[in-house]
């Protein structure tokens, strides 16, 4: 290829615009003519000229512009502080306000009467046999009812309504409202478990001072539990 | 562009952060003076926020940026018309001005390291880039300038790919023709 038909394909070869063809037909030629060659390094210079041309950005340059678009309403304005706070707190905020109000109607189902009545077993309230599953008759046995364990140390006495009944009544009540207090969220039946659990871990809160527990019957008279021996 | 055309301020500042300077550069190789340039510059990105609606997310933004920043330096360029030098593109073949380049100073003269850019030649060729068609300066300038390949520069320029190549040769023939007493 002569010289001047290849001095456009130099050009582009030069930019990197060459195609694979041309590149090879261009270095072959490169490398027999020194002339050619002393031109592709000349069109390089001219390229890399460009570049050297470079202009100053002044300082208020961006403010004007910016301005300037403002004024003709292309540029949105930033937004106030204000709506940047309720933007991103009306979302927290709503959630946490929905899951108080669920917390809310969640205990006050909870009282309200479509739920089980909040019922102690009857000898718990003190009151005399009938429904309760704990009957206070001395026939009754603690396996009456499945919901209701049996308090250790407190067999079924021969009087409903007897000290141990009403003292059992108390202190299941007194359970029954710590559990309530300390225990959200609780239906009535598990609340009712929990105050018996108390008086299982500590029975003899139930006795009556002086009075002797069932158990020591069995033992010495000395070392009966409120004996005054 | 996008987030911009959806309302957002930030995304337009991003752009600016990106490409100010790009614009700047462009805008004074193709006026060749500082005041023009910056007010082009502005004039771009004054175009580039009205016609944001108008963008195309599938076309390459720069692309598009190039398009209106060329667009807006064609009017000043047609503003000064008229004034100082103008090359006009070479009738012939460029046979003389590149023979007159093989007698230069051998190719280890004109290799970019050796060249000196002093300020004096840098001036003698912003006034020859200044001085080449408008046509054959944009495809320089986008190509050499810009970072653009032949065929970005034949996208924004609405021309072949072959139009871009032949301009941009053109182009070096007539600046070393004004240029070759200062190179080498």
């Amino acid at each position: 290829m002569e010289c001047r038909e290849i001095r456009e394909i130099v050009s582009a070869y030069v930019d990197g615009e060459a195609h694979a063809a041309e590149v090879r037909a261009v270095e072959d030629h490169l490398g027999a003519c020194p002339a050619c060659r002393s031109l592709a390094g000349t069109m390089r210079v001219l390229g890399d000229g460009v570049g050297k041309i470079e202009g100053k950005v002044p300082p208020g340059f961006r403010d004007a512009l910016f301005d300037r678009l403002e004024r003709e309403d292309l540029l949105p304005r930033r937004r106030s502080l204000f709506a940047f706070a309720v933007r991103w707190t009306a979302v927290p905020l709503a959630a946490a306000a929905a899951l108080a109000l669920f917390i809310l109607t969640a205990r006050e189902t909870g009282k309200g009467p479509a739920s089980p009545p909040e019922t102690l077993p009857r000898v718990a309230q003190g009151l005399p046999g009938g429904e309760s599953h704990v009957s206070a008759g001395p026939g009754a046995t603690s396996g009456s009812s499945a919901s209701v364990p049996p308090v250790a140390g407190t067999a079924p006495s021969a009087g409903g309504t007897g000290p141990v009944d009403s003292r059992l009544s108390a202190e299941s009540s007194r359970f029954a409202a710590e559990a309530d207090g300390g225990a959200r969220g609780l239906s009535a039946e598990e609340r009712e478990i929990v105050a018996y659990l108390e008086l299982l871990e500590d029975p003899s809160s139930l006795d009556e001072p002086g009075e002797v527990d069932e158990m020591d019957l069995f033992e010495p008279a000395a070392g009966r539990r409120g004996s005054p021996g | 562009m996008a987030l911009y055309r959806e309302g957002s301020r930030d995304a337009f500042e991003e752009l600016f952060a990106r490409h100010h300077r790009k614009v700047i550069n462009f805008c004074i190789r193709m006026t060749g003076d500082q005041a023009r340039a910056e007010e082009a510059a502005q004039e771009v990105f004054l175009r580039i926020a009205r016609a944001a609606a108008a963008y195309e997310p599938t076309a390459k933004f720069t692309t598009w940026m190039y398009t209106i920043a060329r667009r807006t330096t064609l009017n000043f360029i047609r503003d000064e018309k008229g004034e100082g030098e103008r090359l006009d593109a070479p009738t012939g073949n460029g046979e003389e001005t590149f023979s007159r380049a093989a007698r230069l100073p051998g190719p280890d003269s004109l290799t970019p390291e050796y060249i000196a850019w002093s300020s004096q030649l840098r001036e003698k060729f912003a006034e020859a880039l200044r001085a080449l068609p408008e046509t054959h300066r944009a495809a320089f300038v986008l190509n050499r300038g810009e970072g653009l390949s032949y065929e970005e520069v034949a996208a924004v320029m609405g021309v072949t790919v072959q139009a871009v190549k032949s301009r941009i040769f053109r182009a070096r023939e007539m600046l070393l023709d004004r240029l070759s007493g200062l190179i080498g």
